[in-house]
């Protein structure tokens, strides 16, 4: 070092000398003032005097541990789209699945389908009814698909939209890295952790048909950092249909630093609420409209420990508990035989009809439609590095999902699935233009038996900001509960006895329990690059589905003696019939305009095909061909900001409980104020879905949507 | 008023007499005490690392005449006996809040102390710079600046936060920014609340973070929420230290307890031969550097590797030297 860096330095200590003489002349001027005016800053201008060694030298826990790095895009084996935080405020999104219209490739519907009809279908690709069962998802790492019909209820997650970072979405084909159900997409949620979230904060949405309120404590005590949220949540649903929801949930969430090495995380839940459910349309017998309770409850305990810098361990455990308690009763039964027999041409059936409607054993029919399922999962990881090309990632898992479904299972007993998986994932990076991923999964499971789903993808970098990416990626789907042991059936009992029929059976599935796993090979061609402030992202894409399970006639039902099967032709069962090629192009764009004006702009374009002969029905429409998100967000410099959304898809005819919808056309404004005042500072904000009040339908023409407003108040203090 | 000159003269006399007698004890003393004393309140792996490199690092000048005695405050308490070494090193604040109270006349250099916490002991010890020095822990900041340049060439804004101590360095790190070729975009945090917000608005509009120590900012219990934001931000940080370069800083300069103790045998010698006057407080001279290689690749940057990185960073400052 030379004399005038010697100079610098001593000039710079002697400034903080004469600051600190200053200092002290103030604090004595000072200090009967701080007593009475109770100067808060005060104390912590005395308490950052006191610099250590040991804040230069001392020990830090590691954050960015080995296992918390992601990939970096360019390196990443699948395409990935990444909702932040700031992205789900502009959006102006009140319930977590409305997020993934910003995600190419994916198809929302609002309220889809007659069973669990307050529930959002969100699917990838197509090939799905309201009850999507192809995506793996992830709230931190917890699994939360229903273990009953594979998809999820998203309005029962206990999770408040403001607690959440980000959610990040893999794009095809993932059980290497996410496991089980990875198979069409992965979604995951991340929450903040406790230690970035404001001490306090109250956030209310008063709106069309919406009322929220939702209380955020976060705090530390020593090591222990923790959070816990409040919510309760009001939803009135669409027009002219059953679907109303009133949830109330707490979400807690603590994290301890047992040492810099050792860290231990928790996490809580508890989730209660009515939901409407049955739709006269569908149903004005036996599944007539109704209010069902649910009540749900979750609780994790995760391990992560520090082997060296270049390797750490982690275990999870969580056990999931979800109930829904919901019973029907008919309408008078003799009435509707009776009708039935009236309709009846034939003078011999309309006989036979009065006659049962004469002698039926019940007057009314009632269903206990319980469903109780509960999951506990174990999981155990390792993530390293071994020198600067290579990272891997390998573990094991064990789960247990138990069903209780009376209705569903045929039966009052309590099923248990078991699943164990093994996996693995190595990243090497060869060369710093070349980056090849490869990962597998083992999967064993109650249902199907053992499969393996193998995945390998080659990235190069020809530039720093430019990156190719060519992968192959399989997965395969276990059947779900709903595809392997549905046993849905009426009976109903007749004051009879032989030869005529004991009871009246309506047995509409009745699955035999030999289904295959579905399977999909996914290839990509895809493109990363950034260009100033534009960020570009496109894949070519082509699936190939085989086995697709799907429900279709089952020829070899036997009815039990006695016993009148009142639909002799439509008893259903799951089976693998048929393939398709699903084919397109994605793409994602995020250009930042100015340092204050941001656009996000996707485009999918997808076909589907049937490759084999089977795939009745709608399968070729079930994704709309081509979906269009633009979402422009701006920051005045008063503390205002605004967003613009719009979102487009072509017609579409969504299977299951789906109908031909035609293009529909969305735009969304979003207007916010921040201000700060003292301790308090918040935000207050309007957003208008639906601002040109199109009134058009979603998944089915039994959803119209139309114009709906809501205010927002969030403070934090 | 007469009888109290006379008692002045007296003590004037006695006082001589004192010092007749005592000077013909002079040589026999300073041989007795003569050395360098090093102080630490506490035995820790780092101060035995700098107290065998010192001791080194004397053999290796054949400099045999210069002693050291090792004083550990948990052990004892009393200073005393270090009061007539040639000079006494103080291995952190604690150990050199308590040498400061020696007699001035013994010249003491701090090591392993923050440059706010060697200025906050200078005014209350009332000590001058020639016989209270330090080797700080803050590496200069033009230093810091070239690590970021070599490592991240594209940076054009540097985002710091600065905190009730660190503010004061305001004025500097904009001029050495410029120097640098960065233009150093300031936040101030004087509330704990603040600190994410404020952290989130200094990375939107840099292309990293420098950070500059500060108690209100960065601790053991921050870096957990300001490492976090930084990565999901996918802005990098730069520490100060190697622990925040393992928690998830991107890299940092930083000198080791040998480097250290190389600087502090070099001050020893030097200021043996100019009779115990001890130089400015200083930098440290000898540096190393420290980079995540995950964190830089989770961030999709390639990096040379951290000897090619040190070596430019290196020559760079040397030339700044000449």
């Amino acid at each position: 070092m030379s004399n005038s860096r010697f100079f610098s330095l001593l000039v710079l200590i002697l400034a903080g000398y004469c600051q600190t003489l200053y200092a002290e002349e103030v604090n004595t001027t000072e200090a009967s003032t701080t007593a009475t005016e109770g100067n808060s800053a005060w104390p912590q201008f005395l308490a950052s005097e006191n610099l250590s060694e040991d804040d230069y030298i001392g020990e830090v826990p590691k954050v960015l541990t080995i296992s918390r790095l992601s990939q970096s895009l360019a390196d990443s084996p699948s395409a990935v789209t990444v909702i932040d935080h700031e992205t789900i405020l502009a959006s102006g999104a009140v319930d977590i699945p409305e997020l993934f219209r910003l995600v190419p490739g994916m198809y929302v519907g609002t309220n889809a389908g007659f069973v669990y009809n307050t529930n959002h279908a969100v699917s990838f690709h197509g090939m799905n009814s309201a009850y999507v069962g192809n995506m793996q998802v992830l709230i931190n790492g917890r699994s939360v698909y229903s273990p009953l019909f594979g998809g999820v209820n998203w309005s029962e997650l206990p999770v408040a939209l403001m607690d959440i970072e980000r959610i990040e979405i893999t794009r095809g084909p993932n059980a290497a890295s996410y496991g089980a159900n990875a198979f069409s997409a992965t979604i995951n949620i991340l929450t903040l952790t406790p230690s970035e979230t404001p001490a306090n904060s109250v956030l209310v949405t008063h709106g069309n048909g919406r009322n929220e309120a939702f209380y955020r404590h976060a705090g530390k005590a020593g090591s222990l950092a923790y959070r816990a949220t409040l919510g309760y949540r009001q939803d009135d649903g669409l027009d002219d249909r059953n679907d109303f929801k009133r949830t109330r949930f707490v979400s807690a969430q603590a994290d301890y630093q047992v040492n810099t090495n050792n860290m231990l995380e928790f996490e809580f839940g508890l989730t209660g609420g009515d939901r409407g459910e049955g739709n006269i349309l569908e149903d004005n017998v036996v599944f007539v409209p109704r209010t069902k309770q649910i009540n749900n409850y979750f609780g994790l305990a995760r391990w992560k420990h520090q082997l060296s810098d270049t390797s750490d361990f982690q275990l999870q455990a969580y056990h999931s508990y979800d109930r829904s308690d919901d019973e029907t009763t008919s309408v008078e039964l003799k009435p509707v035989f009776k009708g039935i027999a009236n309709a009846q041409t034939s003078r011999r059936l309309r006989a036979q009809f009065l006659f049962i409607a004469n002698n039926l054993a019940i007057d009314r029919l009632r269903i206990d439609n319980e469903v109780i399922n509960e999951r506990t999962d174990i999981e155990a990881q390792h993530t390293f590095s071994a020198g600067n090309s290579i990272r891997a990632v390998w573990g094991a898992s064990v789960r247990q999902d138990t069903l209780y479904a009376p209705h569903y299972l045929g039966n009052k007993k309590t099923d248990k699935f078991d699943l164990q998986r093994l996996f693995g994932h190595v990243e090497w990076r060869p060369h710093r233009m070349w980056t090849l991923n490869t990962g597998a999964m083992l999967e064993h499971n109650d249902f199907t038996g053992t499969d393996i789903s193998p995945r390998a993808s080659l990235n190069f970098k020809p530039y720093m900001n430019h990156a190719l990416r060519l992968s192959i990626s399989s997965a395969l789907r276990t059947p779900n509960y709903i595809e392997e042991k549905f046993d849905q059936k009426l009976v109903i009992p007749t004051t009879l006895s032989a030869p005529f029929p004991r009871a009246l059976l309506l047995q509409t599935t009745a699955d035999d329990g030999k289904v295959d796993p579905e399977r999909i090979i996914s290839r990509e061609l895809g493109y990363m690059g950034k260009i100033s402030g534009l960020q570009l992202d496109a894949r070519l894409f082509s699936d190939r589905i085989s086995d697709v399970i799907r429900f279709d006639e089952r020829t070899d039902f036997t009815v039990p003696a006695n016993v009148l099967l009142l639909n002799p032709n439509s008893v259903d069962s799951a089976l693998n019939k048929g393939s398709a090629a699903v084919e397109g192009l994605e793409l994602q764009t995020r250009w930042e305009i100015t340092s204050n004006t941001n656009l996000l702009l996707n485009h999918s374009h997808i076909r589907i095909r049937e490759t084999q002969d089977g795939l009745k029905r709608n399968f070729t429409k079930s994704m709309p061909v081509n979906t269009l998100t633009a979402m422009l967000t701006h920051n005045f410099s008063n503390g205002w900001d605004a967003s613009l959304a719009y979102y487009q898809t072509s017609e579409t005819t969504q299977l299951g409980d789906g109908d031909p919808v035609d293009l529909t056309r969305r735009t969304d404004l979003r207007m916010a104020h921040q201000f700060h005042s003292g301790v308090w500072s918040g935000e207050v904000s309007a957003v208008v879905e639906n601002l040109f009040n199109e009134h058009y339908q979603e998944f089915a023409d039994y959803n119209s949507l139309k114009r709906r407003g809501r205010i927002n108040l969030r403070l934090d203090f | 008023m007469i009888s109290n000159k006379g008692k002045i003269e007296w003590f004037k006399k006695s006082l001589a007499f004192l010092a007749l007698v005592l000077g013909f004890f002079v040589p026999l003393l300073a041989q007795a005490y003569t050395g360098i004393t090093i102080v630490m309140s506490a035995q820790t792996l780092t101060n035995k690392e700098f107290i065998d490199t010192f001791k080194a690092e004397l053999v290796n000048t054949k400099n045999s005449s210069l002693k050291v005695k090792i004083i550990n405050l948990q052990e004892t308490e009393k200073l005393e006996v270090a009061e007539n070494s040639e000079l006494v090193i103080a291995l952190g604040v604690k150990a050199l809040a308590a040498s400061a109270n020696l007699k001035f006349s013994t010249p003491v250099l701090g090591v392993f102390i923050p440059m706010p916490a060697f200025n906050s002991l200078l005014v209350k010890s009332k000590r001058d710079l020639g016989n209270f020095s330090a080797i700080v822990l803050d590496q200069p900041f033009s230093r810091q600046f070239l690590l970021i340049k070599n490592i991240l060439p594209a940076s054009k804004k540097i985002g710091v936060l600065l905190g009730p101590t660190s503010s004061q360095y305001a004025d500097l790190l904009k001029e050495e920014g410029e120097d640098a070729g960065l233009s150093v975009m300031e936040e101030n945090v004087y509330l704990e609340a603040d600190l994410i917000p404020k952290l989130n608005a200094a990375l939107a509009t840099s292309d990293a973070l420098m950070a500059v120590p500060d108690t209100l900012i960065y601790s053991r219990e921050t870096a957990q929420p300001i490492l976090l934001t930084s990565y999901r931000q996918q802005k990098p940080i730069f520490g100060y230290s190697q622990s925040y370069v393992r928690a998830g800083a991107l890299a940092a300069v930083y000198s080791s307890s040998k480097q250290i103790a190389k600087q502090a045998a070099e001050i020893a010698l030097i200021s043996q031969q100019s009779s115990n006057l001890l130089p400015p407080p200083q930098a440290p001279k000898y540096f190393s550097i420290m980079v995540n290689y995950q964190v830089a690749r989770s961030f999709n940057l390639v990096l040379k590797s951290d000897e090619e990185i040190y070596q430019k960073v290196l020559a760079a400052d040397t030339l700044e030297a000449k």
